[in-house]
């Protein structure tokens, strides 16, 4: 019984069995992966959210005779952060005499809490408080990716220190109401081949950081160039 | 020589079979649970069209995973080791090509990936590293017979 022909057979059953299992996990985990990677149009979408701009929250996003500047941005990286600290007034001034139009594309590649932060982001941008909300984020970046310091608690804390009080603004974080909508936003960054954060398009051509962003001079002359 | 080879190379396919499936697995791993992130991996090499590299970039982490598993265990040796050795000839033709064209990338193999400083570069490491693993699997489609393996071979 044990020596005859059938064994063999009878083994590899078991390990076809095994490896059965196995692709069929992958397969059942894999397919709705890529089936749900397409950008839903349907999804809910904060003030100033621009679909024609990726999805970016759009400031001056009626402004066409000027500068575009697309900031592929992701809360959670770090050099995300130092372009906030070096460009972020300067940004801010462009937008205030409508010099330029800018778009934020918020992306959540990071983590969780890059997607919470995204969330409240579009949040305070319905309570006209995103540029405020956006530069008080990253001057409170955690050391570390995902550290579990943006709770909601966080962030609604965070949108209490800009000045928002509404419970409207609670919930939407709370809900993460927008969180298809930051799923649009890498979907479309995505397909606009956007590689790392930060990328920055002027007028459409994507700047060189290491020389481009190398200082703020450096900066306003590759923005001046358009 | 003959009778040493049949004797030991069981133990150095054992071997071999659990550290290619041990690094299948573990990169595929790590980059399952951040697929935007592996899908810019792939984008950042500029190889392939947008969307094609948006989907290797989902496929590759679930298909490393499966192959890093069935090596483990030691199931389809060859077949496992025939696909694990392109995969690696696959990873080595990308990164030299990266590196060849002057992109100044990470290799994405085990997460990270992307744009990084031109000084922080790992070119080399990431080719020998990645030789080295397609060594090991044309030592398993030679010698598929290894110990503590799912397939039994019919004596």
């Amino acid at each position: 019984m044990t020596k005859d022909k059938g064994a063999p057979k009878k083994d590899n059953f078991t390990r076809n069995l095994v490896v059965a299992v196995i692709v069929g996990v992958a397969l059942i985990m894999l397919v709705p992966t890529l089936l749900s990677k397409q950008s839903d149009e349907s999804a809910a979408i904060p003030a100033l959210a621009s679909v024609e701009d990726g999805y970016g929250i759009a400031l001056n996003g009626d402004l066409t005779s000027v500068p575009k500047i697309e900031i592929y941005e992701d809360f959670q990286c770090p050099y995300c952060a130092g372009f906030e600290g070096l460009a972020g007034s300067y940004l801010e001034e462009l937008v205030a005499k409508k010099e330029a139009k800018v778009v934020y594309n918020l992306m959540t590649f990071i983590g969780l809490e890059s997607l919470s932060a995204a969330n409240a982001a579009g949040c305070a941008a319905d309570e006209g408080k995103f540029k405020e909300f956006h530069k008080l984020l990253y001057a409170n970046l955690p050391n570390k990716e995902n550290s579990g310091t943006w709770t909601n608690e966080y962030l609604k804390a965070a949108g209490q220190g800009v000045g928002i009080s509404s419970q409207q603004f609670s919930s939407c974080v709370d809900d993460l109401k927008y969180a298809n909508w930051t799923k649009n936003i890498s979907a479309a960054a995505s397909k606009a081949n956007v590689n790392s954060t930060p990328t920055i398009l002027i007028n459409g051509r994507k700047i060189d950081n290491k020389v481009e962003l190398a200082s703020l001079d450096a900066f306003k002359a590759a923005v001046a160039k358009g | 020589m003959k009778i040493w080879i049949e004797k030991t190379s069981p133990w150095i396919g054992l071997v071999s079979r659990l550290v290619l499936g041990g690094v299948l697995f573990a990169a595929g791993y790590l980059k399952v649970f951040t697929l935007e992130k592996s899908q810019m991996s792939v984008r950042a090499y500029e190889l392939l069209p947008i969307s094609l590299a948006n989907f290797l970039g989902i496929v590759l982490p679930f298909a490393e995973i499966v192959l890093g598993l069935l090596l483990i265990i030691g199931a389809f040796t060859r077949y496992m080791a025939l696909l694990g050795g392109a995969i690696m000839f696959i990873f080595i033709v990308a990164i030299a090509s990266a590196w060849a064209r002057g992109l100044t990338i990470d290799c994405g193999c085990f997460g990270g990936g992307g744009q990084v400083a031109a000084n922080e570069t790992k070119y080399l490491q990431e080719i020998v590293r990645d030789a080295g693993l397609l060594l090991l699997a044309l030592f398993l489609i030679r010698y598929p017979v290894t110990r503590f393996s799912l397939d039994k071979v019919q004596k």
